[in-house]
């Protein structure tokens, strides 16, 4: 590991494990796609749960590719590395969160504004016609179980290696099951004749699933514009900073400091001069966390703020 | 001011016998409970449904009306020579359901938006499978005949109000009935 490139060591083994996770997720919900496929007949709802299914493996696909980009070293043309990756897939992340709500807002309203009443015929066979109902039933009861499992595995990973794109996907997995439990009850409304029983579902969780998705963009957008590192779960400002923080204001006075995030690293500025012990991450951060600490710079003569 | 620790009535498996109680006999209430008791009541019902083959039912309730009225409204596009088989599956639809068929003269577009606005049960017509209008209508199979290769070719079919599902479900097993 290099000053702004690669994994530190403490948490190298988690951030393979998210990777693991990330390609199973990739692989289950590949499938997922591929059964919905089969059953969605020209059921417009079953249509928009697969179109919700393969947005929902951007977060996935953009955490490997973040991951790896976060191993390459520095070189002339990016001399602080390929850190800030984490910061753009979140950003992304945070977009297909975003867009799979919208999407299940806008075709849910247009449904129930236009009164459509949604069709679903019947399919034969081994030469028994059943109703494509009870297959979708099916296909949606295994679209909520992988899901729930990699959502409930990501979290506590996300956790540990402070990786809001896990998060976010680990959220995407939560709009994935939810989705999939607003598809049954839509078909069984369906069953029972009940035309609008199918959009009230989806749209009650785009509303879920819009809210989660804001919070994220609102932290992505932070992160990019040097905002001070927000918690993994809300717009609120991390632990770590406030212990950071403190540990500063504690060692150098009532100075100025600022804190930005990098990805999952914090960078550290302080409005003083160059100490001539300069503390180490793990005094200002404890041993657990130190990792995060990428950067401490002093700022001897520090000017007015702009006009 | 919350009742003491050590008094507290509640173990779990009185909770989870009480639970089960409500299950059974809902009544209502609010909350998780209340919610819990609403989902069973519906998967219970559902089930039950289902196993008597009462599912799906349509959303405008057809079927109901053709039973109740002793008619289904039907009507056969211009040019449609070899109508007959449709509508004799549709007779014998009709039929179980102590109704006859009440055939509608109406053309083209005309017939497919009466049909759109619950004023017809079904037209029976040519119709190619990629049709234009296949999002606003239920098209069955092709009567009597394998699927085209060209899916532009139009072939008798049956076309059905969208969301009909019970309608549309036993025109399509009837519909793959004669195909055998």
């Amino acid at each position: 590991m290099s000053l702004h490139g690669g994994i530190p060591p403490a948490i190298a083994a988690d951030v393979r494990r998210g990777e693991r996770l990330e390609w199973w997720t990739l692989g289950w919900m590949g499938s997922v796609v591929l059964v919905m496929w089969l059953v969605m007949g020209a059921s417009q709802a079953m249509k928009a749960a697969v179109i919700e299914d393969l947005l929902s493996l951007i977060p996935a696909i953009v955490f490997l590719l973040a991951a790896r980009w976060e191993r390459r070293a520095p070189n002339a043309r990016f001399p602080f590395g390929y850190r800030r990756a984490n910061s753009l897939a979140f950003l992304v992340a945070a977009t297909a969160l975003l867009s799979v709500g919208a999407f299940l807002a806008y075709e849910s309203i247009s449904t129930l504004l236009r009164q459509e009443h949604p069709t679903v015929g019947g399919i034969t066979l081994l030469g028994h016609t059943i109703w494509l109902g009870w297959l979708m039933l099916a296909a949606l009861a295994y679209s909520v179980v992988p899901p729930v499992i990699l959502g409930w595995l990501k979290q506590p990973v996300a956790e540990r290696i402070k990786d809001k794109v896990l998060h976010t996907d680990a959220l995407m997995q939560k709009a994935d099951w939810q989705t999939g439990l607003a598809g049954i009850a839509g078909i069984l409304g369906i069953a029972l004749g009940w035309w609008w029983a199918d959009a009230a579902a989806a749209l009650f969780i785009a509303l879920s699933i819009g809210k989660d998705a804001t919070g994220a963009l609102e932290q992505a957008v932070a992160e990019l514009l040097d905002g001070t590192p927000r918690a993994l779960d809300s717009n609120a400002l991390s632990d770590d900073d406030t212990a950071l923080i403190t540990a500063l204001k504690e060692r150098f006075g009532d100075v100025d400091v600022r804190l930005r995030e990098t990805g999952r690293y914090i960078a550290a500025e302080v409005d003083c001069p160059s100490p001539p012990t300069i503390p180490t991450a793990v005094e200002l951060m404890g041993s657990d966390a130190e990792w995060r600490l990428a950067s401490l710079s002093f700022r001897p003569e520090p000017s007015d703020g702009p006009v | 001011m919350g009742r003491p620790w050590s008094d507290r009535p509640y173990t779990a498996a009185p909770r989870a016998a009480s639970t089960w109680v409500l299950a059974v006999q809902p009544r209502p209430g609010c909350g998780v409970r209340g919610t819990m008791n609403r989902v069973l009541t519906s998967l219970v019902l559902v089930t039950a449904l289902a196993g008597c083959n009462a599912l799906p039912r349509d959303a405008a309730g057809t079927t109901e009306r053709i039973a109740r009225e002793g008619a289904m409204r039907v009507a056969v596009l211009p040019g449609t020579h070899d109508a007959s088989p449709a509508l004799s599956l549709l007779g014998n639809h009709a039929r179980r359901h102590d109704a006859q068929l009440a055939i509608v003269n109406l053309s083209g577009e005309h017939a497919l938006r009466r049909l759109e606005d619950g004023e017809l049960d079904a037209v029976v017509g040519h119709f190619a499978k990629t049709s234009p209008w296949m999002a606003n209508i239920s098209l069955s199979k092709p009567v009597g005949q394998a699927e085209p290769v060209d899916s532009r070719q139009p072939i008798l079919r049956i076309a059905r109000r969208n969301g009909e599902n019970a309608l549309i479900l036993a025109t399509d097993r009837a519909v793959a009935q004669s195909a055998k």
